[in-house]
């Protein structure tokens, strides 16, 4: 009772995660194309009070690569939120091992890799950014999602070794 | 698969039906289906105890092993 209160409240923070993610990617997407076609000036406040003016005015194409890198990072983190809230609708307490729930967990493995990889390498076109001399101050959170995905992947081993383990046990008569 | 379920012979020289059987052992038809088919992964001493207790033969009267 109470583990089943405890998943309806999580799928519904991450119903909240997930579109406040694919709000986040449309902000950043309008934001690009209203600084790029329309009004410079809309890279002062691209999203949630980010300012990337000095960068807009100090090279176009590096605010190009920067916004794209966001947008990029917001659209896969938004896709791995959906994949959590996919998670919790198959995720049956009474069968948890089965083929769907592991493949699905993998598969969040995979894109928490792919958001660390696209983050580091963010981050170090950023730094290089820095280095001629302008300030950058963006979390990109590279480490903190290469963490997930080594956590997030040895749970599918396991899930992927109790899928096994439930259908020998399902196949012992 | 090695080992090969001989249950259904054992079954016919009994003259007894899988309903029969699945009553007497106390499995479900679903289960003994699996077991007679060969898609079994193990099974349980009790359960292979309680089918030659029905069939009135030994394990081996059951179970057989091919190379």
């Amino acid at each position: 009772m109470k583990t089943n209160i405890i998943m309806k409240v999580m799928n519904i923070i991450f119903w909240i995660v997930f579109i406040g993610l694919c709000l986040e990617t449309g902000a950043l997407l309008v934001s690009l194309f209203v600084t790029l076609f329309i009004n410079s000036n809309g890279a002062e406040d691209t999203y949630m009070g980010l300012n990337l003016l000095d960068l807009y005015n100090f090279n176009v194409e590096h605010y190009i690569g920067v916004a794209s890198f966001s947008i990029t990072l917001s659209a896969l983190k938004a896709y791995l939120a959906y994949l959590v809230i996919k998670l919790f609708m198959k995720f049956d307490l009474n069968y948890p091992f089965n083929e769907k729930t592991a493949s699905v967990i993998t598969l969040m493995s995979h894109y928490a890799l792919s958001i660390g990889v696209v983050a580091i390498i963010a981050e170090n076109y950023a730094n290089r950014i820095m280095r001629q001399g302008l300030t950058l101050q963006i979390d990109w959170g590279a480490e903190q999602f290469l963490f997930f995905a080594g956590i997030i992947y040895i749970i599918a081993l396991v899930f992927k070794k109790g899928v096994e383990i439930q259908s020998e046990n399902e196949l012992t008569i | 698969m090695p080992i090969i379920v001989n249950l259904d012979v054992m079954m016919a020289k009994r003259k007894m039906s899988l309903n029969e059987l699945s009553e007497k052992v106390g499995l479900t038809l679903s289960n003994l289906s699996i077991l007679k088919t060969g898609k079994a992964k193990a099974v349980r001493f009790s359960t292979l105890e309680a089918i030659c207790e029905a069939l009135e033969c030994q394990p081996g009267d059951i179970l057989e092993f091919v190379e």
